[in-house]
């Protein structure tokens, strides 16, 4: 039986918040999905957690229209695209080389600290790219997604998360705060 | 119905250089997820938000055009970042309602 040549659509869309804390005692940075819109801090044991940014944001999974095949994100933090921040980074030189060819480079994160040592299979990164390929015309430009282990420095990292924090106010927020 | 054919019929004006393309479609809202999440290639992106991660967003789906309506200032630096990506931003000080009612009149509906 030939293989699929799978046509990703997206399912399960879940809108919510994706939420950055970091412990003052310890300064570890954690990340959630949260479907509720929270800012507050607590203590877990001689940790105390704050929020650094809590944007909305949504998530979702892929389904094949062909055979219905179901490829999860549930451990897909978000997209992040690189402002060139760092010229020495993998990301940027990566940016550069595959903007000649109009490919976009955006960079797939999942859930800290878990996602340092667990990081998400290149095959499901493939999929997502196959996915917002088929979307689009790709005779005029193509994405590419790479893992966040690319980024030279995270607590140096300038790169931009795609999605929505202080943009309701209708004021271009600063340079974002660091994250990490 | 091309993005040219667009500003000739309705007098939205280009902030950014771009090639022509074909609209197919348009998309309104404010919020970067919900356009991640519904916006299809060739979309027309309707919205007042003006920071430069609109960019990436309308990348990311292949819009066929950003249109920032109401009269908001775009930043500089969005604009630089749309060149650098083939983005074409309009822009226009009519409303998104406005808006919207002339592209129903021209027979573009969401799809």
């Amino acid at each position: 039986m030939p293989e699929c040549q799978h046509r990703w659509s997206m399912t399960n869309i879940q809108f919510g918040f994706t939420v950055f804390e970091k412990c003052s005692h310890c300064q570890t940075v954690r990340t959630y999905f949260s479907t509720q819109d929270t800012w507050d801090e607590y203590r877990e044991g001689l940790c105390l957690w704050s929020i650094v940014e809590n944007a909305q944001t949504f998530r979702f999974d892929l389904q094949c229209t062909v055979c219905n095949q179901v490829q999860s994100n549930e451990d897909l933090l978000g997209l992040l695209y690189c402002t060139g921040c760092l010229p020495d980074c993998k990301v940027e030189i990566l940016r550069k080389e595959c903007a000649a060819r109009k490919t976009w480079i955006l960079v797939a994160f999942g859930f800290l600290p878990e996602a340092k040592t667990k990081p998400i299979p290149e095959r499901k990164l493939q999929v997502l790219t196959d996915y917002f390929n088929q979307r689009r015309d790709t005779s005029r430009s193509t994405i590419k997604i790479v893992w966040f282990d690319q980024i030279k420095s995270l607590s140096l990292c300038r790169g931009e998360f795609i999605h929505d924090v202080g943009m309701l106010s209708l004021e271009a927020p600063e340079e974002r705060k660091p994250l990490f | 119905m091309t993005t040219k054919d667009l500003i000739e019929s309705t007098g939205l004006t280009p902030l950014t250089e771009f090639e022509p393309r074909n609209v197919d479609g348009v998309f309104v809202s404010d919020m970067l997820s919900d356009v991640m999440a519904g916006a299809k290639s060739g979309n027309l992106w309707i919205t007042v938000q003006t920071h430069k991660n609109i960019v990436p967003a309308a990348n990311l789906v292949d819009a066929a055009a950003i249109v920032i309506t109401s009269g908001k200032k775009v930043p500089q630096d969005t604009l630089e970042l749309a060149n650098q990506h083939d983005i074409a931003i309009l822009w226009t000080e009519i409303s998104t309602f406005e808006l919207v009612g002339k592209l129903y009149s021209l027979g573009l509906v969401t799809k």
